[in-house]
């Protein structure tokens, strides 16, 4: 397989010798198999969730390697897990899970699925672990580079914007990352979500993963831009507790960070069971 | 599940695009702009995979402005769509881009408007309306029976949002959020952004 570890050696070389702005992020020196045609061999040995649906814009041979793509499938990539992320008037609320699934046997429960990007900028973690651990690293090498260089602190969107190009750039290559980067800088709360196929989109709240949709239920209902700080924080960590509560692949610890212009903090980390009979508890005592 | 209705009228061009982006079955952004302008006087209206369409349109804008500033002479509709389908033609055997478009213009120097239909396989054609997306199967019958040349702006609108009603009330995929822009002499002006609501007997809120 493609090593990806030694594409990160050539770019931090290049960028040390040469300040130029095209080598210093250029992205595609991507190392590939020493054998004909590696593009179509990644795409044959990977098949991803989305992948395996019917796509009805694509054209018959498309569809007919999709097939043959199903039955070589060797890495299934799959977002288990749920993470979400919005911003309101005091700053950006980021809340997750910590549950890692391998097949139907959970492989830990204990998944730091947030990765510090600098001190006021944070990128959650879905699909791939270790791609997206590795690009959000990689991410903040850059950041640090382009504050050195420039002398001023990189924007969510720049930061968000590298990223993007990077995987826009490895995009037909099997990987999985559904990841968010949320911060606050000059322009106030920001945050953008970076998918595996290249696209970037920039809102006010998103949810990622298996658990999402029980996620949005619960965010969308309570969600307002002038939201207190312990209401926003509230908010986060009950959304993430009801998709953990419904969605098998979502659970361990809720862990809820709050970013504001002083940056980045972890505000709580409790076990999801836990904290679900804590709300029932707190419900009926109100009642 | 974009939708992408446009068509040319008396000195202008009318173009409208839903506004929703998503994944799978989930709306990731209810407010997303598919009308990207080019230069002052053309839009690009793309369709398809959002990574794929942020990065082709950038490309194409870029490219446009390069050529503005080398040559220091903005190019003609036709010759943007010419471009965009050579882009599109060369990457579909290598790295094929999956974004549909509709290429919207208004040259000053023939003081018309022009709109060009372009497919991910590199097909392209100059066309006096049609549309992109489910929306073309719904929409298209409407605008062989009604659309007719040198349409003023007022009738035009009119046709504009009697195609998108009936694309919110037979698609079943919920789109109610359109956002409308047109192109004339004075260059891009976003006209409207409509929700509409065929429950309420084909009435139409607008939203800022």
């Amino acid at each position: 397989m493609f090593t990806l570890g030694s594409v990160l050696d050539n770019e931090l070389k290049s960028s040390v010798e040469d300040f130029s702005f095209e080598t210093e992020f250029s992205t595609n020196q991507l190392m590939l198999p020493n054998i004909e045609k590696p593009f179509e061999f990644a795409q044959s040995i990977i098949s991803l969730e989305k992948d395996l649906d019917e796509n009805d814009n694509q054209p018959m041979f498309h569809q007919q390697k999709k097939e043959e793509r199903k039955e070589r499938a060797l890495i299934k990539g799959s977002k288990g897990t749920t993470t979400l992320a919005f911003i309101y008037e005091k700053g950006t609320v980021v809340a997750v899970d910590s549950r890692a699934t391998s097949g139907q046997y959970i492989a830990s429960q204990s998944v730091q699925k947030v990765v510090p990007v600098n001190q006021y900028m944070l990128g959650t973690l879905a699909g791939g672990a270790a791609d997206c651990q590795f690009f959000l690293g990689h991410l903040g090498r850059i950041c640090n580079l382009y504050e050195l260089r420039n002398n001023e602190k990189i924007s969510v969107a720049a930061a968000s914007k590298l990223l993007n190009n990077i995987l826009y750039s490895y995009r037909n290559y099997g990987l999985s990352v559904g990841s968010m980067i949320c911060g606050y800088d000059t322009r106030g709360p920001q945050l953008y979500y970076i998918d595996s196929d290249g696209s970037r989109l920039k809102n006010s709240l998103f949810s990622v993963g298996s658990g999402s949709p029980f996620a949005y239920g619960v965010l969308d209902a309570g969600y307002r831009w002038d939201l207190s700080k312990e209401d926003a924080i509230d908010l986060g960590r009950r959304a993430i507790c009801a998709a953990t509560f419904k969605d098998s692949y979502s659970g361990g610890t809720v862990k809820v960070y709050h970013i504001d212009e002083n940056g980045w903090v972890k505000i709580s980390d409790d076990d999801a069971s836990e904290l679900w009979y804590r709300y029932e508890e707190k419900e009926k005592k109100n009642k | 599940m974009d939708s992408l209705v446009g068509f040319v009228g008396k000195n202008y061009v009318i173009m409208a695009g839903d506004t929703n982006a998503g994944r799978s079955i989930m709306r990731l952004k209810d407010d997303f702009d598919k009308l990207v302008p080019i230069d002052s006087h053309k839009i690009l209206a793309k369709s398809g995979e959002i990574g794929d369409g942020n990065q082709f349109c950038n490309l194409i804008i870029r490219n446009v402005s390069l050529y503005r500033i080398r040559n220091e002479t903005e190019l003609t509709t036709k010759s943007v769509a010419h471009y965009t389908r050579r882009q599109l033609a060369t990457a579909i055997r290598k790295n094929p881009y999956s974004v549909n478009l509709l290429l919207g213009g208004y040259d000053k120097k023939d003081q018309k408007g022009s709109l060009y239909y372009l497919d991910y396989l590199g097909s392209s054609k100059k066309i006096n309306y049609g549309a992109q997306g489910y929306a073309a199967l719904f929409v298209g019958s409407i605008l062989d029976r009604f659309w007719k040349e040198d349409l003023d702006f007022e009738d035009g609108l009119e046709l504009m949002k009697k195609c998108l009603r009936e694309v919110e009330k037979r698609l079943i995929i919920g789109t109610r959020c359109f956002l409308i822009k047109m192109i004339n002499s004075d260059g891009i002006s976003v006209v409207e952004k409509v929700m509409i609501n065929s429950e309420k007997k084909n009435e139409i809120e607008e939203e800022n």
